[in-house]
């Protein structure tokens, strides 16, 4: 039977890679590399700020817990504001000519 | 970047960076873009060429090459150096070629069932000047099953040790020196069939 030995063959491919392909193949990869560790920059960052925001969110519960520090009006104070009577009576008399020049324009 | 003692200036007076060095920089998030630089360079083409014998075409070795790049760079954490570079880069562009070959099968079949589409596309992809015999050996080769492909083609090739093709293939010698021998034989057979 005939045989044929392989090891008298070229290792050559019978086929041709385009010109130039390995250049163009490397700057292809990095630049998809480039993207990837800017994305995965950009996410950690995010996570950065995510966390600090958590933090500062806790911290604000604990330190201001049930919003303590909201200025609701206090009625008693309102109490103790002077009344529109006495307002009148310290009023001189230029200011009550113009008060009531006023009151005659806007109709009241 | 620090030199290693491995690193040699070759003949035309480039730098060889040994793999020791590369999977140092690779390691080092730093100098991660050098390294990625200094694989192609060294291992770009030896990639491509094994790709490209396992799956043919020129564009789906392209397609396969720079997702092993990618895959390289993505899973660069996982690589230890108890096994040599060349061995890591060879597994991650054989798994490639393997899903590539697996997508093309589709669910109704098995990658060993693409041989004779593969060999057709050995003739369509061959250089209008090659040689008659290398494209009917890689015919041959096109019709083997994927196993006895890969461990034939990671031999006569890229003469990888049958302890480098275990690294890449994970078979036991015994396995991989019986479908070196399978292969052989098949192609053998192919080429007297059909030499004229």
């Amino acid at each position: 039977m005939k045989d044929f030995d392989l090891e008298s063959l070229s290792r050559e491919m019978p086929y041709k890679m385009p010109e130039h392909f390995m250049d163009d193949m490397t700057e292809r990869v990095m630049s998809q590399i480039g993207k990837q560790r800017k994305q995965h920059r950009e996410r950690r960052i995010v996570a950065l700020f995510a966390s600090a925001a958590s933090v500062a969110a806790v911290a604000l519960l604990f330190l201001h817990p049930f919003g303590g520090g909201l200025d609701i009006p206090d009625y008693d104070s309102i109490s103790q504001c002077a009344s529109v009577d006495d307002l009148f009576q310290n009023m001189t008399a230029d200011e009550l000519g113009m008060y009531s020049m006023m009151s005659n324009y806007y109709g009241n | 970047m620090k030199r290693d003692q491995k690193d040699i200036v070759n003949s035309q007076g480039s730098l060889s960076v040994s793999d020791e060095s590369i999977a140092r920089l690779l390691c080092d998030d730093n100098h991660v873009e050098e390294a990625m630089r200094l694989i192609m360079k060294k291992y770009g083409e030896q990639l491509y060429w094994h790709i490209r014998r396992m799956v043919v075409a020129h564009d789906d070795a392209e397609d396969c090459l720079q997702e092993t790049m990618i895959n390289v760079y993505k899973y660069r954490s996982t690589y230890s150096n108890e096994y040599p570079l060349s061995s890591w880069l060879y597994k991650i562009a054989t798994n490639e070629s393997l899903k590539l070959l697996k997508n093309k099968a589709g669910f109704t079949m098995s990658v060993d069932d693409l041989g004779d589409s593969l060999k057709d596309s050995v003739r369509e992809e061959a250089s209008p000047d090659a040689d008659e015999t290398l494209i009917l050996l890689q015919e041959a080769i096109a019709l083997l099953p994927a196993k006895q492909k890969m461990v034939f083609n990671l031999r006569y090739y890229d003469d990888k040790s049958y302890e480098e093709i275990h690294q890449i293939v994970g078979d036991s010698v015994n396995t991989l020196k019986t479908n070196y021998h399978y292969a052989v034989q098949k192609i053998k057979d192919y080429i007297l069939e059909h030499q004229l």
